[in-house]
């Protein structure tokens, strides 16, 4: 199948490219992963179950956080650890707001996770003893593998095993997922985003559903979130704020939300567009918001949804 | 950039002089190419205004010195980026560093952004000179002796000036104090300095409220309701930007300007803002490091004054001084270094000694960079008058200190420090 | 607590613009923000320019309303583009506001720079209300007054008009009225830029008080959508009640325990969400 082809193809390329030479392209591919992972979790959310959460960078920035707190606060280094911790944080933050948020559907759910989000945007802003405050709080370069690469230099540790680190986990991640999207709960989600009653008319329990999926993405969220902050060294509290969340989902529909590997391709392409627009106008937003609303009225299949139109048309 | 008749002829001047009288010279010249000098602005939201000075201040910088023939014979080209929120902003800095091959970076507001920043001018080895951003016990855990990241005057050093003049002139006349700062770490060390000052000083003052608007507050009806309750004889806030003419505009409809002093140490950023309108004579007011009427004004501050309100129909603020400062300083190490290096173009790290203990000409006066990487520079204040020609407050006299009498020294703490002055 | 009102008036009408709009059309225009902005600078460069060209100040306050006014004028090009998905989910209709969001943000940078644009001597044209201890900008107390006209025009406009009855009738059931010969396309137009006008208006009215600034728009879309969830989506009524709510909590927040300023809100929203997720006033069903 091309589709298998054309993943192994862009494995391959991302694995290539640190040894391209390029550093600057490498450390700008770094937020590509964390990314990458927590639109895997949105897209399980939105584009599998059909919920459209507007506060997904609440769990984004729990996971950057866990990070900061547990390498700077606690000393615990290994990224293994604070990776699980953050998953951890996510399920345990998503299982009372999921409670809360999964009662409602489409415009409710939208403002319920948006006032979350917020809330705890103004939760790191104030508690400046606890969070930084605005100045945010550290993140200290991680171990990984139990080894320290300290004969790195920080550049040389993230174009290197930090990049094939984050690629790793990415795969990972995308593995899993790939699972559960297959798997009969993924099934279910499909059916309860088509038709709720149905579903539940056919057994599927949609509030524990809903729930279950609310919490997945929670973790994948964090997961993400926790990777992120490591390149810059800071978690600050703008990664809560609801435009943040209004730039994942522009990712999520800008790679297309019905197939699999959109929000990863949406990642990508957001990144390298926001790099080369910015040096090209300092009206870049105007410019997002137009590639937004295009994306909206004529693409809302997003990019993989242009490319499956070519391919049925090609056969 | 050829903006005038003057710039155009001083062009055309260097080159006729180059070209006729140092022949020699001329093929070298025609070969250097331009050093690329990065910029990282604030172009939207609270900080923009100040980006935007601050752009003009490098703009200002850069035009003169290609009109004189660059720095050691190389043309000056920038190369300017967006400061934006602490992760995409050190994307940019990388970018400059890595991508564009900035040979220097300039710039950085925002005190995330400045923490962000600094550990990676660190690892990439990239010269690094902030114009502002810079908070001490941030800064001191982030990067205790920094080799490439040169960094911006104290934030509390405007609240220490302003306390200092408040002591002077209200000493037994303020029982009453109250506070309204930004929630940020801004306000917060500003807030705490003034407090730790007016002890020190034996005025015996009692805070009465403590306000804490978030940075992009437009409304205070609610914060001057408090202050109009509390009833304080002195109100303190270290707003910088757009919220400064705000409050004073809400509080003076409210009839708190009747009766309650004020002290703005930051507010001169924005003083063509604060109209005579709403703004009480009788105000301490700061304005940083650029005063635009200072009675004793360099000829370079007059120019620069007259040739902003020409092109932008504004007068300056602080953060032109600063930006200029940094290419100014930046081009007299890098003659410098490169003279010890025998006419070569200096290493970073040769740059990055000439730079420490320089001293330059900028917007403000004689400034420049102590050896632990911090500006010096001086700084102007006083009390707000309604007496000229325009249509907002300006400051008579005018109060000018350095850095060296309102900047803790390297290695001291900020009240270890203040613990220490004989009052 | 008065000066929450006035903040509370303000909210009102850019969230009336809010429920308005999803009343009728069912969509949550998160560019109401962006309205808000654009009616402040528009104020203030009409009011510059009136002063400039020797109007005599105390009418302000209709140059202040004529610019809201004159900016409603881009509703109808912004409904042409949102008409492209009315019948889409709801999730594209929140995004393509939010492109809007983001156009806006650097349009009105475009034309009015980074610098905050303000109004220096227009707050006090009216003079001072002296109240016991309390010194009140009458200016405030007419902002209040116009808040609240509005408020009952747009009540009865909705219930003892015939446009009114026709814009309830399709937000009630959009089939039937196109059934009954009712032209939707030209109500959704109308409504829309009504929505839109009390937004500009509402930021033209405030721009006394305070200035301009760059992003003042994003700041209150999360403030007047907790107006809109406490009030209940849809109801008229429930902007009121809303906006009052949310003004006074936050003036009583800032003068008690600062620090939940914020937080409180947002506690509330959810709350308001959780216990009554059709608001107070009840209307549209989840």
């Amino acid at each position: 199948m091309s589709l298998r082809l054309a993943v192994a193809a862009a494995l391959g390329a991302l694995a290539l490219f640190p040894l391209a030479g390029r550093d600057y392209y490498a450390t700008l591919m770094l937020p590509f992963f964390g990314y990458g992972i927590a639109l895997l979790g949105l897209n399980l959310l939105f584009g599998t179950t059909g919920l459209l959460s507007f506060g997904h960078a609440l769990f984004v920035a729990l996971g950057a956080y866990t990070a900061a707190f547990l390498t700077s606060k606690l000393g615990v280094l290994d990224l293994e650890v604070i990776l699980m911790a953050a998953a951890v944080a996510g399920a345990v933050i998503a299982l009372p707001t999921g409670l809360l948020c999964v009662r409602y559907v489409r415009i409710y759910f939208g403002m319920l996770t948006l006032a979350f989000g917020m809330l705890f945007y103004s939760f790191l802003l104030k508690f400046y003893a606890v969070t930084g405050g605005d100045e945010g709080m550290r993140v200290l370069r991680p171990r990984l593998l139990g080894l320290a690469w300290t004969s790195f230099s920080k550049v040389e540790f993230l174009t290197g095993p930090f990049y094939y680190y984050s690629l790793a986990v990415l795969v990972l991640g995308a593995v899993v997922m790939w699972r559960i999207v297959r798997s009969p709960f993924g099934l279910g989600l499909r059916a309860i985003r088509e038709n709720a009653g149905k579903a539940e008319f056919t057994g599927v329990d949609v509030r524990r559903y809903r729930l279950s999926a609310f919490v997945v993405a929670a973790v994948f969220g964090a997961v993400g979130g926790a990777l992120l902050p490591i390149p810059t060294g800071l978690a600050d509290p703008l990664l809560a704020y609801w435009t943040h969340s209004g730039n994942l989902v522009f990712m999520l529909l800008l790679g297309g939300f019905g197939n699999f590997f959109g929000p990863v391709l949406g990642a990508f392409v957001f990144i390298v567009l926001q790099d080369q627009v910015m040096s090209i106008t300092q009206y870049w937003r105007f410019v997002f918001g137009a590639i937004l609303a295009v994306v909206v009225v004529f693409f809302p299949q997003g990019l993989t949804g242009l490319l499956d139109r070519r391919q049925r048309a090609g056969t | 950039m050829i903006t005038n008749r003057r710039t155009f002829i001083k062009v055309l001047a260097g080159a006729a002089a180059a070209t006729g009288a140092r022949l020699d010279v001329a093929p070298a010249l025609a070969q250097a190419a331009p050093v690329r000098i990065g910029v990282l602005a604030a172009k939207a939201g609270v900080t923009a205004p100040v980006g935007e000075s601050g752009l003009r201040g490098t703009q200002f910088a850069v035009d003169r010195i290609n009109a004189a023939g660059g720095i050691a014979g190389r043309k000056v080209e920038l190369a300017v980026e967006e400061e934006s929120n602490p992760k995409d902003t050190v994307e940019r800095f990388r970018k400059l560093a890595l991508q564009t091959k900035a040979e220097v970076i300039t710039g950085g507001i925002s005190t995330a952004v400045g923490l962000a920043v600094g550990p990676v001018s660190e690892e990439l080895k990239a010269l690094w000179l902030a114009w502002d951003a810079t908070t001490q016990k941030g800064v001191e855990e982030t990067i205790p002796k920094p080799r490439y990241a040169f960094r911006s005057v104290d934030n509390e050093a405007e609240a220490v000036m302003a306390s200092i003049l408040t002591a002077r002139q209200l000493k037994g006349k303020v029982k009453t104090v109250a506070g309204i700062n930004n929630d940020y770490s801004y306000g917060r060390d500003n807030w705490a300095a003034f407090l730790a000052i007016m002890k020190k000083f034996g005025m015996n003052v009692t805070p009465v409220v403590e306000l804490w608007p978030k940075l992009g507050e437009t409304n205070f009806t609610s914060h001057v309701a408090a202050l109009q309750q509390a009833k304080p004889d002195l109100v303190f806030s270290s707003f910088w930007s757009g919220d400064a003419p705000i409050l004073m505009k809400q509080a003076h409809a409210a009839g708190l300007t009747q009766g309650t002093k004020f002290v703005l140490t930051t507010a001169g950023g924005v003083h063509e803002s604060m109209k005579k309108a709403f703004t009480p004579e009788g105000a301490i007011m700061g304005y940083n490091s650029l005063y635009f009427e200072a009675p004793n004004a360099s000829p370079l501050l007059r120019e620069f004054s007259k040739w902003h309100q020409e092109r932008f129909k504004e007068w300056p603020n602080y953060e032109s001084d600063h930006a200029y400062f940094t290419i100014v300083a930046y081009k007299a190490a890098v003659e410098k270094a490169s003279k010890a290096a025998g006419g070569k173009w200096p290493t970073t790290e040769q740059t990055v000694e000439a730079l420490e203990g320089i001293e330059v000409e900028s917007l403000s006066g004689r400034r420049g960079y102590r050896s632990d990487h911090i500006m010096e520079a001086s700084y102007y204040q006083g009390v707000t008058t309604h007496k000229n020609r325009h249509d907002f407050v300006t400051i008579d006299p005018v109060e000018v200190m350095s850095t060296k009498q309102i900047q803790k020294p390297s290695g001291t703490g900020l009240y270890d420090w203040i613990n220490s002055w004989s009052v | 607590m008065l000066g929450g009102v006035f903040h509370a008036a303000v909210l009102f009408l850019v969230a009336a613009g809010l429920q308005l709009v999803f009343g009728v059309q069912k969509i949550l225009n998160l560019a109401c923000g962006s309205f808000y902005a654009l009616g402040a600078y528009a104020g203030v460069s009409a009011v510059s320019w009136a002063l400039a060209a020797g109007a005599p100040p105390p009418i302000f306050p209709l140059v202040l309303v004529g610019a809201g006014l004159g900016l409603a004028l881009v509703g109808p090009v912004i409904e042409r583009l949102l008409r492209t998905i009315y019948d889409r989910d709801e999730s594209f209709q929140l995004l393509l506001t939010f492109a809007l969001v983001l156009m806006f943000e650097d349009v009105i940078r475009f034309v009015w720079g980074t610098a905050p644009h303000q109004l220096s001597s227009a707050y006090l044209v009216y003079g001072q209300l002296r109240v016991g201890g309390l010194v009140i900008p009458v200016y405030n107390l007419v902002v209040i007054a116009a808040g609240g006209a509005i408020a009952a025009l747009m009540g009865f406009l909705l219930a003892r008009t015939r446009f009114g009855r026709i814009v309830r009738a399709t937000a009630e059931n959009r089939g039937m009225a196109e059934a009954m010969g009712v032209d939707v396309s030209r109500v959704y137009v109308r409504v829309f830029t009504l929505g839109v006008a009390l937004g500009t208006v509402g930021g033209a009215l405030v721009i006394p008080a305070t200035a301009a600034v760059n992003e003042m728009g994003i700041d209150l879309i999360v403030e007047a959508f907790a107006v809109v969830v406490i009030g209940g989506l849809g109801s008229m009524r429930g902007a009121v009640a809303g906006a009052l709510i949310v003004g006074i909590m936050r003036a009583v927040a800032v003068a008690t325990y600062p620090e939940v300023e914020m937080l409180a809100i947002y506690v509330v929203v959810i709350a308001v969400l959780v216990l009554r997720p059709a608001g107070l006033f009840a209307k549209a069903a989840a």
